[in-house]
């Protein structure tokens, strides 16, 4: 069984068309990364999925059942852009809110428990106006997880979050993950996005374009030898004669050699031409530069 | 959190989740200072009516000869013949409306109902909630607007001669016909719920009984304008009985009945956010 499961799924604003028959299938224990540009229709296909807004048509299944369904919403926690609290209540207070929307009975132990989940414990009694940014997200994750929710729908958490804050977040949704749950989580900001997804699903104009898991996007990425030289203009020439990939990255700050066995092979056929490596190493194209070349048509590489 | 991946589907009652929602409206209403400045506002509008028009000078009629007139009218009479027989009880019916539009504005301003849609909540548990919270703080309105009035009325020198029992019977009318304005007012919010100023607006054009003036100049002075909740609140008056709260009552209800559905059919049929 899959936590969600969207079939043809299409949702019209007026004449616009936000979602053309996408297809997305979220397995169950996953952190599924759902990357797209703005406006391709991510935010669209989660408010549909908390049923926040009406499908045009297609099947929207969250664990076999229909997405509309109430009680299916009580195993959902759900953080849609920021978080729907009360400014001149406290953090506490609004939590206290939801978790009697929740129907929760000790709602004060199930507060204390996100609220240490997410780190805030020392906030509690804040009001929710006068907290930065990174709390303000943390307090919506503490939202979703009142309830001790099965599956997290989250719309741009780390969105904004300076990297102690994203820290925090990536350790928090870790720790979620763990406890079994499945989490939906759209981002712009993908190399945090790879440091934790599972599998990812990439949306343009209303279209799931690809659904893999982290293991086929590692064997879809390839690997690569950079070096630095002090005359790379020359290198590259000198590489090319023997190499038939030789690229400069996008910072025009180091060379790849995508064709190499292995480091040595290109050392030494640099020093040979008398070309001296100051810094080599072997690495791989990341999640961003994957989904830059799929965007730009480039293929998989 | 658990650490198992079991699943468990829980309904709650429809008890157990309008006990939730109205335990969170109610704690919003006496957490919020608009819920007191407009019970503090009912009560020192009847104060300023009559303490400023009831001294009657050489150039300013009286406006009322009775404290009682600030709660109601001598007879029901749906087309008034002097601002007085306006100026009355019913004027907490349109503050209360503006005090309905700014508390579910809220809850779409800051996002709660966001919040709230993607839980078990139903929409219709929302109006019900809304309309019976809403109702209960007109209910508290009325009450600072009797003790407003009588205050006033004590400190002017005016008569407070009444018959007890209708005096108790428009009392009760009023009070009752709170419920059926709170679900005007919750489904007026539903409908223009994107738009603040409007739903504000919208409130205070119909708080003002607009309805009923225009079907009392096609209709004149007739008791079938009863089936308005204005007209019900202007039978509610000085001469009333026990059938006007029983009609009072009727309307209140019917009213409120009518617009829940129809506002859970407009927010069933809408997108949320």
């Amino acid at each position: 069984m899959n936590a969600i499961e969207i079939r043809n799924l299409c949702k019209n604003f007026g004449e616009k068309q936000a979602l053309v028959g996408l297809n997305m299938t979220v397995p169950m224990g996953s952190i599924y990364g759902f990357i797209g540009e703005n406006g391709s229709g991510k935010s669209t296909t989660e408010k549909i999925i908390c049923g926040l807004i009406h499908k045009t048509s297609g099947e929207v299944k969250i664990y076999d059942r229909e997405h509309t369904d109430a009680d299916v919403r009580a195993n959902m926690g759900v953080l849609i852009e920021a978080p729907g609290c009360f400014p001149n209540l406290t953090v506490w207070n609004n939590l206290m809110i939801q978790a009697t929307n929740l129907s929760i009975k000790d709602k004060a132990n199930a507060v204390r428990k996100v609220l240490t989940m997410v780190r805030m414990e020392g906030a509690a009694g804040n009001k929710f106006k006068n907290c930065s940014l990174g709390m303000k997200q943390r307090i919506g994750i503490a939202m979703a997880l009142l309830g001790s929710s099965k599956l997290l729908v989250l719309d741009e958490p780390i969105n904004g979050l300076d990297a102690d804050g994203m820290r925090i977040m990536r350790e928090i949704l870790t720790d979620i993950a763990k406890s079994g749950a499945t989490v939906l989580i759209s981002s712009h900001i993908l190399g945090e996005l790879e440091k934790i997804a599972t599998h990812y699903g990439i949306i343009r104009g209303g279209k799931m374009i690809c659904e893999m898991t982290a293991d086929e996007l590692e064997s879809s990425c390839p690997r690569f030898v950079a070096l630095k030289t002090s005359d790379m203009k020359k290198a590259k020439e000198t590489l090319k004669e023997k190499f038939k990939r030789v690229e400069e990255d996008e910072q025009k700050e180091y060379l790849r050699v995508y064709d190499a066995e292995n480091p040595e092979q290109v050392v030494k056929y640099l020093y040979d031409n008398s070309i001296i490596v100051n810094e080599i190493w072997v690495d791989k194209i990341g999640l961003e530069e994957y989904y830059i070349n799929l965007m730009n048509g480039k293929g998989e590489a | 959190m658990e650490k198992s991946k079991e699943l468990k589907f829980e309904n709650p009652s429809f008890v157990s989740r309008i006990k939730s929602m109205l335990s969170v409206d109610f704690y919003r209403l006496f957490h919020t200072p608009l819920f007191y400045i407009f019970i503090a506002i009912a009560a020192i509008i009847p104060a300023m009516i009559i303490g400023t028009t009831g001294m009657g000078d050489s150039q300013t009629a009286a406006l009322f000869t009775n404290t009682w007139h600030g709660i109601a009218v001598e007879k029901p009479i749906y087309v008034i013949e002097n601002i007085g027989q306006y100026a009355n009880m019913n004027m907490v019916f349109i503050f209360g409306g503006i005090m309905v539009s700014i508390f579910i504005g809220h809850d779409y301003k800051s996002g709660y109902v966001k919040q709230l849609f993607t839980t078990h909540a139903k929409k219709q548990d929302y109006l019900i909630s809304k309309s019976l919270t809403c109702a209960f703080a007109m209910m508290c309105m009325c009450g600072t607007y009797f003790a407003g009035t009588v205050l006033a009325g004590a400190l002017v020198g005016l008569s407070f001669k009444v018959n007890a029992g209708s005096l108790i019977c428009a009392l009760l009318g009023k009070v009752i016909m709170s419920l059926g304005w709170a679900s005007l007012y919750t489904f007026l919010n539903i409908i223009f719920r994107k738009n603040f100023w409007i739903s504000i607006a919208s409130s205070f054009f119909f708080g003002t009984g607009i309805l009923i003036i225009a079907a009392a100049a096609i209709l004149g002075n007739s008791g079938i304008l009863n089936i308005f909740l204005y007209g019900s609140s202007v039978y509610a008056c000085l001469s009333s009985n026990f059938l006007s709260v029983i009609i009072c009552l009727t309307c209140s209800v019917a009213w409120s009945v009518i617009y829940n559905l129809l506002g859970t059919y407009i927010l069933n049929k809408s997108d949320v956010y």
